[in-house]
Protein backbone atom coordinates (compact mmCIF):
# COMPACT_ATOMS: atom_id res chain seq x y z
CA UNK A 1 0.00 0.00 0.00
CA UNK A 2 1.30 3.00 -0.70
CA UNK A 3 -0.19 7.02 -0.44
CA UNK A 4 0.26 9.51 -3.44
CA UNK A 5 -0.49 13.14 -3.13
CA UNK A 6 -4.29 13.23 -4.41
CA UNK A 7 -4.69 11.00 -1.03
CA UNK A 8 -2.48 12.62 0.76
CA UNK A 9 -4.10 15.58 0.37
CA UNK A 10 -7.23 14.45 0.73
CA UNK A 11 -6.48 13.38 4.19
CA UNK A 12 -4.93 17.00 4.90
CA UNK A 13 -8.14 18.17 3.98
CA UNK A 14 -10.14 15.92 6.78
CA UNK A 15 -7.54 16.56 9.00
CA UNK A 16 -8.97 20.72 8.81
CA UNK A 17 -12.32 19.63 9.30
CA UNK A 18 -11.84 17.60 12.57
CA UNK A 19 -9.33 18.65 15.64
CA UNK A 20 -10.44 20.16 18.75
CA UNK A 21 -10.78 23.90 16.90
CA UNK A 22 -12.10 22.64 13.84
CA UNK A 23 -13.39 23.91 10.69
CA UNK A 24 -17.10 21.74 10.72
CA UNK A 25 -17.83 22.60 14.28
CA UNK A 26 -17.46 20.79 17.47
CA UNK A 27 -20.28 18.22 16.50
CA UNK A 28 -19.64 17.17 12.97
CA UNK A 29 -16.13 17.77 13.13
CA UNK A 30 -14.59 17.52 16.22
CA UNK A 31 -17.23 14.66 17.84
CA UNK A 32 -18.00 12.98 14.26
CA UNK A 33 -14.90 13.64 11.32
CA UNK A 34 -12.40 13.52 14.32
CA UNK A 35 -13.20 10.51 16.21
CA UNK A 36 -10.60 7.17 14.91
CA UNK A 37 -13.73 4.92 13.76
CA UNK A 38 -14.96 7.28 11.50
CA UNK A 39 -11.78 8.41 10.77
CA UNK A 40 -11.21 4.79 10.30
CA UNK A 41 -13.80 4.88 7.74
CA UNK A 42 -12.76 8.02 5.54
CA UNK A 43 -9.10 6.69 5.63
CA UNK A 44 -10.26 3.52 4.43
CA UNK A 45 -12.53 4.89 1.85
CA UNK A 46 -9.58 7.22 0.37
CA UNK A 47 -6.98 5.00 0.78
CA UNK A 48 -8.92 1.48 -0.71
CA UNK A 49 -8.80 -0.44 1.79
CA UNK A 50 -11.84 0.00 4.33
CA UNK A 51 -11.52 -3.29 6.17
CA UNK A 52 -8.03 -2.50 7.11
CA UNK A 53 -8.81 1.12 7.96
CA UNK A 54 -12.33 -0.01 9.97
CA UNK A 55 -9.76 -2.76 12.07
CA UNK A 56 -7.17 0.67 12.74
CA UNK A 57 -10.22 2.82 13.36
CA UNK A 58 -11.63 0.51 16.21
CA UNK A 59 -8.16 -0.02 17.59
CA UNK A 60 -7.49 3.53 17.97
CA UNK A 61 -11.12 4.55 18.98
CA UNK A 62 -10.36 2.16 22.33
CA UNK A 63 -7.08 4.20 23.07
CA UNK A 64 -9.46 7.09 22.82
CA UNK A 65 -13.00 6.50 23.89
CA UNK A 66 -13.26 9.01 26.75
CA UNK A 67 -10.83 11.58 24.86
CA UNK A 68 -12.71 14.58 27.64
CA UNK A 69 -10.90 18.14 27.01
CA UNK A 70 -11.37 20.14 30.35
CA UNK A 71 -10.35 23.86 29.39
CA UNK A 72 -9.11 23.41 25.89
CA UNK A 73 -6.01 21.37 26.93
CA UNK A 74 -5.55 18.03 25.23
CA UNK A 75 -3.64 15.59 25.99
CA UNK A 76 -3.51 13.95 21.97
CA UNK A 77 -4.96 15.60 18.95
CA UNK A 78 -7.66 13.58 17.16
CA UNK A 79 -6.56 15.06 13.64
CA UNK A 80 -3.30 13.52 13.63
CA UNK A 81 -4.12 10.20 15.46
CA UNK A 82 -7.17 9.60 12.53
CA UNK A 83 -5.59 11.43 9.26
CA UNK A 84 -1.94 10.68 10.32
CA UNK A 85 -2.07 8.01 12.68
CA UNK A 86 -4.31 5.70 10.53
CA UNK A 87 -2.88 6.09 7.68
CA UNK A 88 0.64 5.58 8.62
CA UNK A 89 -0.41 2.39 10.75
CA UNK A 90 -2.20 1.07 7.74
CA UNK A 91 0.75 0.94 5.44
CA UNK A 92 3.04 -0.44 8.57
CA UNK A 93 -0.22 -3.21 8.55
CA UNK A 94 0.05 -4.22 4.98
CA UNK A 95 4.30 -4.22 4.09
CA UNK A 96 4.36 -5.89 7.34
CA UNK A 97 1.74 -8.42 5.81
CA UNK A 98 -0.16 -8.96 8.97
CA UNK A 99 -3.75 -9.84 9.40
CA UNK A 100 -5.97 -6.43 8.85
CA UNK A 101 -8.38 -8.17 11.89
CA UNK A 102 -5.86 -9.69 13.64
CA UNK A 103 -4.78 -8.90 17.43
CA UNK A 104 -1.12 -7.79 16.43
CA UNK A 105 -2.58 -5.82 13.75
CA UNK A 106 -4.22 -4.15 15.97
CA UNK A 107 -1.52 -3.48 18.98
CA UNK A 108 0.57 -1.88 15.56
CA UNK A 109 -2.13 0.90 15.15
CA UNK A 110 -2.17 1.46 18.75
CA UNK A 111 1.47 2.20 19.44
CA UNK A 112 1.68 4.02 16.00
CA UNK A 113 -1.81 6.05 16.73
CA UNK A 114 -0.97 7.20 20.21
CA UNK A 115 2.40 7.79 18.97
CA UNK A 116 1.65 10.19 16.59
CA UNK A 117 -1.34 11.55 18.48
CA UNK A 118 0.68 12.49 21.50
CA UNK A 119 3.40 14.60 19.24
CA UNK A 120 0.38 16.03 17.01
CA UNK A 121 -0.61 18.00 20.15
CA UNK A 122 1.66 20.30 19.05
CA UNK A 123 -0.26 20.79 15.92
CA UNK A 124 -3.43 21.71 18.12
CA UNK A 125 -1.34 24.20 19.82
CA UNK A 126 0.07 25.79 16.74
CA UNK A 127 -3.38 26.33 15.10
CA UNK A 128 -5.13 28.01 18.29
CA UNK A 129 -1.77 30.20 18.57
CA UNK A 130 -2.03 31.11 14.73
CA UNK A 131 -5.76 32.30 15.42
CA UNK A 132 -4.71 35.21 17.94
CA UNK A 133 -4.04 36.81 14.51
CA UNK A 134 -7.48 36.80 13.45
CA UNK A 135 -8.52 37.36 16.85
CA UNK A 136 -6.94 40.22 16.52
CA UNK A 137 -8.61 41.58 13.71
CA UNK A 138 -11.51 40.76 15.48
CA UNK A 139 -10.74 43.30 18.33
CA UNK A 140 -10.20 45.90 15.52
CA UNK A 141 -13.16 45.23 13.80
CA UNK A 142 -15.60 45.29 17.44
CA UNK A 143 -13.60 48.85 18.42
CA UNK A 144 -14.16 50.46 14.98
CA UNK A 145 -17.63 48.59 14.72
CA UNK A 146 -17.50 47.14 11.41
CA UNK A 147 -19.60 44.20 12.77
CA UNK A 148 -19.97 42.69 9.35
CA UNK A 149 -16.58 41.84 9.43
CA UNK A 150 -16.87 39.20 12.36
CA UNK A 151 -18.22 36.58 11.05
CA UNK A 152 -14.97 36.28 8.77
CA UNK A 153 -12.90 36.30 11.62
CA UNK A 154 -14.89 33.34 13.55
CA UNK A 155 -15.24 31.00 10.20
CA UNK A 156 -13.15 32.13 7.48
CA UNK A 157 -9.56 33.24 8.63
CA UNK A 158 -8.86 30.35 10.70
CA UNK A 159 -8.61 28.25 7.24
CA UNK A 160 -5.41 29.58 6.90
CA UNK A 161 -4.11 28.58 10.17
CA UNK A 162 -5.53 24.72 8.89
CA UNK A 163 -3.95 25.24 5.85
CA UNK A 164 -0.66 25.53 7.40
CA UNK A 165 -0.80 23.24 10.52
CA UNK A 166 -3.00 20.99 9.52
CA UNK A 167 -3.09 20.24 5.94
CA UNK A 168 0.16 20.60 5.12
CA UNK A 169 1.26 18.86 7.87
CA UNK A 170 -0.86 15.56 7.11
CA UNK A 171 -0.26 15.99 3.61
CA UNK A 172 3.67 15.77 4.17
CA UNK A 173 4.07 13.56 6.80
CA UNK A 174 0.99 10.76 5.18
CA UNK A 175 2.93 11.20 1.73
CA UNK A 176 6.70 10.47 3.45
CA UNK A 177 5.80 8.96 6.26
CA UNK A 178 4.69 5.70 4.26
CA UNK A 179 7.60 5.46 2.79
CA UNK A 180 9.45 5.60 6.38
CA UNK A 181 6.98 3.13 7.82
CA UNK A 182 7.99 0.36 4.94
CA UNK A 183 11.85 1.19 5.70
CA UNK A 184 10.84 0.80 9.38
CA UNK A 185 10.52 -2.57 8.63
CA UNK A 186 13.82 -3.51 7.17
CA UNK A 187 15.41 -1.88 10.29
CA UNK A 188 13.00 -3.31 12.99
CA UNK A 189 12.90 -7.26 12.92
CA UNK A 190 9.44 -8.68 13.88
CA UNK A 191 10.95 -10.74 16.46
CA UNK A 192 13.36 -8.43 17.90
CA UNK A 193 12.63 -6.76 21.64
CA UNK A 194 11.52 -3.49 20.49
CA UNK A 195 8.78 -4.68 18.48
CA UNK A 196 7.84 -6.96 21.27
CA UNK A 197 7.39 -4.03 23.30
CA UNK A 198 5.73 -2.09 20.87
CA UNK A 199 3.11 -4.39 20.24
CA UNK A 200 2.75 -4.99 24.48
CA UNK A 201 2.35 -1.34 24.60
CA UNK A 202 -0.16 -1.21 21.96
CA UNK A 203 -2.21 -4.07 23.42
CA UNK A 204 -2.24 -2.14 27.03
CA UNK A 205 -2.49 1.42 26.06
CA UNK A 206 -6.78 0.98 25.75
CA UNK A 207 -6.70 0.62 29.57
CA UNK A 208 -4.81 4.36 29.58
CA UNK A 209 -8.06 5.60 27.82
CA UNK A 210 -10.19 3.73 30.31
CA UNK A 211 -8.48 5.08 33.13
CA UNK A 212 -9.05 8.69 31.59
CA UNK A 213 -12.97 7.60 31.60
CA UNK A 214 -12.70 5.96 35.07
CA UNK A 215 -11.22 8.98 36.45
CA UNK A 216 -14.08 11.31 35.60
CA UNK A 217 -16.79 8.25 36.83
CA UNK A 218 -15.20 7.33 40.07
CA UNK A 219 -15.60 9.63 43.29
CA UNK A 220 -15.93 6.39 45.55
CA UNK A 221 -14.91 2.56 45.75
CA UNK A 222 -18.71 1.73 44.82
CA UNK A 223 -18.70 3.45 41.95
CA UNK A 224 -16.33 0.56 40.94
CA UNK A 225 -18.93 -1.83 41.12
CA UNK A 226 -20.86 -1.19 37.87
CA UNK A 227 -17.66 -1.16 35.75
CA UNK A 228 -16.86 -4.19 37.13
CA UNK A 229 -20.11 -5.77 36.67
CA UNK A 230 -20.20 -5.06 32.82
CA UNK A 231 -17.00 -5.88 32.28
CA UNK A 232 -17.86 -9.25 33.75
CA UNK A 233 -20.93 -9.68 31.66
CA UNK A 234 -18.59 -9.61 29.03
CA UNK A 235 -15.57 -11.16 30.07
CA UNK A 236 -17.46 -14.32 31.64
CA UNK A 237 -20.91 -14.07 30.32
CA UNK A 238 -19.99 -13.13 26.88
CA UNK A 239 -22.60 -10.37 26.03
CA UNK A 240 -22.52 -8.55 23.66
CA UNK A 241 -22.52 -4.38 23.67
CA UNK A 242 -26.04 -4.18 23.04
CA UNK A 243 -27.02 -6.28 25.42
CA UNK A 244 -24.48 -4.96 28.01
CA UNK A 245 -26.40 -1.26 27.12
CA UNK A 246 -29.90 -3.48 27.90
CA UNK A 247 -28.94 -4.56 31.67
CA UNK A 248 -27.08 -1.31 32.14
CA UNK A 249 -30.66 0.61 31.67
CA UNK A 250 -33.06 -1.57 33.90
CA UNK A 251 -29.66 -0.29 36.78
CA UNK A 252 -30.41 3.35 35.60
CA UNK A 253 -33.99 3.30 35.96
CA UNK A 254 -33.54 1.91 39.58
CA UNK A 255 -31.09 4.33 40.00
CA UNK A 256 -33.66 7.00 39.03
CA UNK A 257 -36.12 6.17 40.77
CA UNK A 258 -34.20 5.76 44.07
CA UNK A 259 -32.49 9.49 43.44
CA UNK A 260 -35.69 11.32 43.35
CA UNK A 261 -37.36 8.92 46.04
CA UNK A 262 -34.43 9.88 48.18
CA UNK A 263 -35.03 13.95 48.63
CA UNK A 264 -38.60 13.83 48.56
CA UNK A 265 -38.71 12.82 52.51
CA UNK A 266 -36.25 15.76 53.80
CA UNK A 267 -36.77 18.58 51.33
CA UNK A 268 -39.75 18.68 49.10
CA UNK A 269 -39.50 22.16 47.51
CA UNK A 270 -37.08 20.67 44.35
CA UNK A 271 -37.13 23.53 41.89
CA UNK A 272 -34.44 25.92 42.83
CA UNK A 273 -33.41 29.40 41.05
CA UNK A 274 -30.53 29.64 38.79
CA UNK A 275 -28.87 31.63 42.27
CA UNK A 276 -28.38 28.40 44.11
CA UNK A 277 -27.30 26.41 41.22
CA UNK A 278 -23.67 25.92 42.31
CA UNK A 279 -25.38 25.01 46.19
CA UNK A 280 -27.84 22.49 44.42
CA UNK A 281 -24.99 20.76 42.99
CA UNK A 282 -22.30 20.40 46.31
CA UNK A 283 -25.55 19.40 47.96
CA UNK A 284 -26.46 16.55 45.54
CA UNK A 285 -22.61 15.34 46.37
CA UNK A 286 -22.97 15.19 49.66
CA UNK A 287 -26.15 13.20 49.53
CA UNK A 288 -24.53 10.34 47.64
CA UNK A 289 -22.16 9.96 50.87
CA UNK B 1 -32.86 52.47 25.04
CA UNK B 2 -35.82 54.06 25.29
CA UNK B 3 -38.06 51.25 23.85
CA UNK B 4 -41.14 51.78 26.30
CA UNK B 5 -43.51 52.31 23.20
CA UNK B 6 -46.51 49.87 22.68
CA UNK B 7 -44.87 47.50 19.93
CA UNK B 8 -42.41 45.25 22.00
CA UNK B 9 -39.68 43.81 19.89
CA UNK B 10 -39.52 40.12 19.50
CA UNK B 11 -37.11 37.77 17.79
CA UNK B 12 -38.49 35.51 15.40
CA UNK B 13 -37.85 32.25 14.54
CA UNK B 14 -35.52 32.98 11.68
CA UNK B 15 -33.18 34.82 13.36
CA UNK B 16 -33.19 32.47 16.21
CA UNK B 17 -32.11 29.55 14.09
CA UNK B 18 -29.48 31.60 12.24
CA UNK B 19 -28.29 32.35 15.61
CA UNK B 20 -28.51 28.83 16.43
CA UNK B 21 -26.50 27.79 13.60
CA UNK B 22 -23.62 29.78 14.01
CA UNK B 23 -23.35 28.39 17.29
CA UNK B 24 -23.42 24.68 16.41
CA UNK B 25 -20.91 25.42 13.55
CA UNK B 26 -18.69 27.87 15.00
CA UNK B 27 -18.52 27.41 18.48
CA UNK B 28 -14.31 26.72 18.24
CA UNK B 29 -13.69 27.54 14.46
CA UNK B 30 -11.35 30.66 15.86
CA UNK B 31 -10.07 29.09 19.10
CA UNK B 32 -6.93 30.20 21.01
CA UNK B 33 -6.28 29.48 24.36
CA UNK B 34 -6.48 32.74 25.69
CA UNK B 35 -10.07 34.32 24.10
CA UNK B 36 -11.55 30.27 23.35
CA UNK B 37 -15.40 30.51 22.79
CA UNK B 38 -15.98 34.38 22.59
CA UNK B 39 -15.54 34.96 18.79
CA UNK B 40 -18.05 32.11 17.91
CA UNK B 41 -20.09 33.68 21.17
CA UNK B 42 -20.19 37.34 19.13
CA UNK B 43 -20.49 35.83 16.01
CA UNK B 44 -23.70 33.81 16.76
CA UNK B 45 -24.87 36.41 18.56
CA UNK B 46 -24.83 38.89 15.71
CA UNK B 47 -27.50 38.51 13.87
CA UNK B 48 -29.68 39.20 16.93
CA UNK B 49 -28.13 42.00 17.56
CA UNK B 50 -29.11 43.66 14.31
CA UNK B 51 -32.63 41.99 14.38
CA UNK B 52 -33.27 43.94 17.79
CA UNK B 53 -31.24 47.22 17.56
CA UNK B 54 -31.65 49.19 14.03
CA UNK B 55 -29.09 51.72 15.13
CA UNK B 56 -25.60 50.47 13.79
CA UNK B 57 -24.12 52.46 17.13
CA UNK B 58 -26.64 50.04 19.38
CA UNK B 59 -24.97 47.23 17.89
CA UNK B 60 -21.55 48.03 18.63
CA UNK B 61 -22.56 49.20 22.06
CA UNK B 62 -24.58 45.95 22.52
CA UNK B 63 -21.69 43.62 21.52
CA UNK B 64 -19.09 44.49 23.98
CA UNK B 65 -20.83 42.54 26.45
CA UNK B 66 -20.45 39.82 24.63
CA UNK B 67 -16.20 40.46 24.38
CA UNK B 68 -16.02 39.15 27.61
CA UNK B 69 -13.93 35.59 27.74
CA UNK B 70 -16.30 32.70 27.13
CA UNK B 71 -14.90 29.25 27.26
CA UNK B 72 -17.73 25.90 28.05
CA UNK B 73 -18.59 22.68 27.15
CA UNK B 74 -20.12 23.90 23.54
CA UNK B 75 -23.20 21.15 23.46
CA UNK B 76 -24.78 21.91 26.60
CA UNK B 77 -23.42 25.54 26.32
CA UNK B 78 -25.76 26.03 23.43
CA UNK B 79 -28.15 26.44 26.62
CA UNK B 80 -26.39 29.99 27.34
CA UNK B 81 -26.56 31.13 24.11
CA UNK B 82 -30.81 30.67 24.26
CA UNK B 83 -30.36 32.63 27.63
CA UNK B 84 -28.74 35.58 26.18
CA UNK B 85 -31.17 35.82 23.48
CA UNK B 86 -34.18 35.98 25.72
CA UNK B 87 -31.97 38.22 28.13
CA UNK B 88 -30.97 40.31 24.81
CA UNK B 89 -34.35 40.81 23.39
CA UNK B 90 -35.72 42.07 27.17
CA UNK B 91 -32.43 44.60 27.07
CA UNK B 92 -33.76 45.79 23.86
CA UNK B 93 -37.41 46.16 25.27
CA UNK B 94 -36.43 48.01 28.09
CA UNK B 95 -36.07 46.21 30.72
CA UNK B 96 -33.78 46.63 33.75
CA UNK B 97 -31.16 44.87 32.08
CA UNK B 98 -27.38 45.51 31.44
CA UNK B 99 -24.24 43.98 29.75
CA UNK B 100 -23.28 43.39 33.18
CA UNK B 101 -26.14 41.25 34.17
CA UNK B 102 -26.00 39.00 31.20
CA UNK B 103 -22.09 38.80 31.67
CA UNK B 104 -22.88 37.89 34.78
CA UNK B 105 -25.16 34.91 34.58
CA UNK B 106 -22.96 33.79 31.53
CA UNK B 107 -19.67 33.81 33.93
CA UNK B 108 -21.41 31.97 36.41
CA UNK B 109 -23.51 29.33 34.07
CA UNK B 110 -20.31 28.54 32.04
CA UNK B 111 -18.43 26.55 34.48
CA UNK B 112 -20.75 24.47 35.99
CA UNK B 113 -22.59 23.75 32.51
CA UNK B 114 -18.86 22.88 31.05
CA UNK B 115 -18.24 20.06 34.17
CA UNK B 116 -21.70 19.05 33.64
CA UNK B 117 -21.19 18.45 29.81
CA UNK B 118 -17.92 17.28 29.61
CA UNK B 119 -18.57 14.33 32.16
CA UNK B 120 -21.92 13.83 30.47
CA UNK B 121 -21.26 14.32 27.07
CA UNK B 122 -17.61 13.57 26.61
CA UNK B 123 -17.22 10.92 29.63
CA UNK B 124 -20.90 9.11 29.07
CA UNK B 125 -22.96 9.10 25.92
CA UNK B 126 -19.54 9.51 23.38
CA UNK B 127 -18.25 6.55 24.65
CA UNK B 128 -21.66 5.06 25.34
CA UNK B 129 -21.92 5.03 21.74
CA UNK B 130 -18.75 4.27 20.05
CA UNK B 131 -18.91 1.24 22.67
CA UNK B 132 -21.57 0.40 20.81
CA UNK B 133 -20.72 1.52 17.34
CA UNK B 134 -17.30 -1.01 18.25
CA UNK B 135 -19.49 -3.87 18.77
CA UNK B 136 -20.91 -3.58 15.32
CA UNK B 137 -17.59 -2.97 13.59
CA UNK B 138 -16.04 -6.02 14.06
CA UNK B 139 -14.32 -8.20 11.17
CA UNK B 140 -14.08 -4.55 9.87
CA UNK B 141 -17.34 -4.12 9.20
CA UNK B 142 -18.40 -0.23 8.36
CA UNK B 143 -21.78 -0.37 9.94
CA UNK B 144 -20.50 0.60 13.54
CA UNK B 145 -18.69 4.04 12.05
CA UNK B 146 -22.08 4.92 10.08
CA UNK B 147 -24.18 3.53 12.71
CA UNK B 148 -21.96 6.47 15.21
CA UNK B 149 -22.13 8.78 12.64
CA UNK B 150 -25.92 9.00 12.28
CA UNK B 151 -26.93 8.89 15.63
CA UNK B 152 -24.13 11.11 17.33
CA UNK B 153 -24.72 13.66 14.77
CA UNK B 154 -28.94 13.41 14.89
CA UNK B 155 -28.45 13.59 18.65
CA UNK B 156 -25.77 16.63 18.44
CA UNK B 157 -28.10 19.11 16.45
CA UNK B 158 -31.73 18.45 17.56
CA UNK B 159 -30.58 17.83 20.66
CA UNK B 160 -28.20 21.80 20.93
CA UNK B 161 -31.46 22.65 18.91
CA UNK B 162 -33.83 22.21 21.79
CA UNK B 163 -31.34 23.15 24.56
CA UNK B 164 -30.50 26.81 22.58
CA UNK B 165 -34.30 27.03 22.09
CA UNK B 166 -35.60 25.79 25.80
CA UNK B 167 -32.76 28.70 27.00
CA UNK B 168 -34.63 31.34 25.13
CA UNK B 169 -38.05 30.21 26.25
CA UNK B 170 -37.45 30.32 30.22
CA UNK B 171 -34.17 32.53 30.59
CA UNK B 172 -31.87 31.12 33.41
CA UNK B 173 -34.64 28.48 34.75
CA UNK B 174 -33.56 26.65 32.21
CA UNK B 175 -30.68 25.07 33.00
CA UNK B 176 -32.87 24.18 36.74
CA UNK B 177 -33.70 20.62 34.87
CA UNK B 178 -29.50 20.12 34.20
CA UNK B 179 -28.41 21.18 37.36
CA UNK B 180 -31.45 20.88 39.95
CA UNK B 181 -32.48 17.29 41.45
CA UNK B 182 -33.94 15.82 38.58
CA UNK B 183 -31.03 16.54 36.54
CA UNK B 184 -28.84 15.27 39.34
CA UNK B 185 -30.64 11.70 39.41
CA UNK B 186 -30.62 11.61 35.51
CA UNK B 187 -27.22 11.88 35.48
CA UNK B 188 -26.14 9.14 38.20
CA UNK B 189 -28.15 7.29 35.98
CA UNK B 190 -26.78 7.81 32.46
CA UNK B 191 -23.62 7.61 34.83
CA UNK B 192 -24.26 4.03 35.90
CA UNK B 193 -25.14 3.22 31.70
CA UNK B 194 -21.80 4.68 30.99
CA UNK B 195 -19.75 2.73 33.56
CA UNK B 196 -21.28 -0.91 33.08
CA UNK B 197 -20.81 0.02 28.74
CA UNK B 198 -17.52 1.07 29.42
CA UNK B 199 -16.56 -2.34 31.57
CA UNK B 200 -17.60 -4.17 28.82
CA UNK B 201 -15.86 -2.32 26.21
CA UNK B 202 -12.77 -3.15 27.84
CA UNK B 203 -13.32 -6.91 28.56
CA UNK B 204 -14.70 -7.43 24.58
CA UNK B 205 -11.74 -5.20 23.11
CA UNK B 206 -8.51 -5.29 25.30
CA UNK B 207 -7.00 -8.39 26.33
CA UNK B 208 -3.73 -8.09 28.54
CA UNK B 209 -2.79 -11.56 28.77
CA UNK B 210 0.59 -13.17 29.96
CA UNK B 211 2.33 -15.87 28.20
CA UNK B 212 4.61 -17.08 31.03
CA UNK B 213 4.75 -20.73 31.57
CA UNK B 214 7.01 -22.75 34.03
CA UNK B 215 8.26 -25.77 32.54
CA UNK B 216 9.60 -28.80 34.94
CA UNK B 217 12.55 -30.90 34.22
CA UNK B 218 11.06 -33.37 31.68
CA UNK B 219 10.24 -30.15 29.78
CA UNK B 220 6.24 -30.30 30.39
CA UNK B 221 4.46 -27.18 31.10
CA UNK B 222 3.68 -27.09 35.17
CA UNK B 223 2.20 -23.87 35.02
CA UNK B 224 0.31 -21.83 32.70
CA UNK B 225 -0.26 -18.64 34.52
CA UNK B 226 -3.10 -17.49 32.15
CA UNK B 227 -5.18 -20.51 32.69
CA UNK B 228 -4.80 -20.22 36.15
CA UNK B 229 -5.70 -16.48 36.23
CA UNK B 230 -8.75 -17.39 34.13
CA UNK B 231 -9.94 -19.73 36.04
CA UNK B 232 -10.24 -17.28 38.92
CA UNK B 233 -11.27 -14.39 36.94
CA UNK B 234 -11.26 -13.73 33.63
CA UNK B 235 -9.61 -10.71 32.02
CA UNK B 236 -7.79 -10.46 35.68
CA UNK B 237 -4.77 -8.51 33.90
CA UNK B 238 -6.52 -6.33 32.18
CA UNK B 239 -8.42 -5.07 35.03
CA UNK B 240 -5.51 -5.18 37.10
CA UNK B 241 -3.48 -2.78 34.20
CA UNK B 242 -6.37 -0.32 33.97
CA UNK B 243 -6.68 0.18 37.26
CA UNK B 244 -3.43 0.16 37.85
CA UNK B 245 -3.43 3.27 35.34
CA UNK B 246 -6.07 5.03 37.21
CA UNK B 247 -4.44 4.95 40.33
CA UNK B 248 -1.26 6.57 38.90
CA UNK B 249 -3.59 9.14 37.35
CA UNK B 250 -6.12 9.79 40.03
CA UNK B 251 -4.11 8.73 43.22
CA UNK B 252 -0.31 9.86 42.73
CA UNK B 253 -1.37 12.38 39.61
CA UNK B 254 0.87 10.96 36.70
CA UNK B 255 -0.34 12.54 33.16
CA UNK B 256 -2.08 10.68 30.81
CA UNK B 257 1.14 10.70 29.05
CA UNK B 258 3.69 9.29 31.92
CA UNK B 259 0.96 6.71 32.58
CA UNK B 260 2.16 5.67 28.66
CA UNK B 261 5.47 5.96 29.22
CA UNK B 262 5.46 3.76 32.48
CA UNK B 263 3.41 1.25 30.46
CA UNK B 264 6.29 0.78 27.83
CA UNK B 265 8.97 0.36 30.81
CA UNK B 266 6.84 -1.74 32.66
CA UNK B 267 6.51 -3.94 28.71
CA UNK B 268 10.13 -3.63 28.30
CA UNK B 269 11.16 -4.63 31.14
CA UNK B 270 8.25 -7.82 30.82
CA UNK B 271 9.09 -8.90 27.31
CA UNK B 272 13.03 -8.92 28.70
CA UNK B 273 11.97 -11.58 31.12
CA UNK B 274 9.47 -13.28 29.35
CA UNK B 275 5.83 -12.39 31.36
CA UNK B 276 5.03 -10.67 28.05
CA UNK B 277 4.99 -12.26 24.38
CA UNK B 278 2.99 -10.80 21.30
CA UNK B 279 3.84 -13.88 19.58
CA UNK B 280 4.97 -12.09 16.31
CA UNK B 281 6.11 -13.91 13.76
CA UNK B 282 6.28 -13.02 9.63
Amino acid sequence: MTINWLQAALLGFFACLCSNSCMAGQAVGNYTIGRPLVGGLVCGIILGDIKLGIACGVAMQLVYIALVTPGGTVSADVRAISYIGIPLAMVAISSQGLNPLGNTAADLAKSVGTLVGTVGTVLYYAVATMNLVWQSFGWKDVQKGNLDKLPAVNFLWPWVSHAIFSFLPTMLLTYYGATAVKALRNALPMDGIAMKTLFTVGGMLPCVGIAILLRQIVNKPTDFIPFLVGFTLAASLHLNLVSITIVSLLFAVLIYEIEMAKGSNKNPVTATGSSSVNDDDSNDDEEDI
Amino acid sequence: MENTNNNLKKLDQKTLSQSFHRWFWGALTCFSQEHMQTFGYMASMLPILKKLYPNHDDQVNAIHAYTAFFNTNPMLGSVIVGITASMEEARANGKDIDGETINDMRAGLMGPIAGIGDSLIDGTLIPILLGIALGMSSGGSPIGAIFYIIAWVIIAYFGQRFLYFRGYKFGDQAVNFLVGKQGAAVRRAIGIVGSMVVGGVLASWVNVTTSLKLKGADGKIFLNLQDKLNSIYPGILTVIVTLFCWWLMSKKHVSAIWTMVILVVISFLGVLVGFFNPGLSY
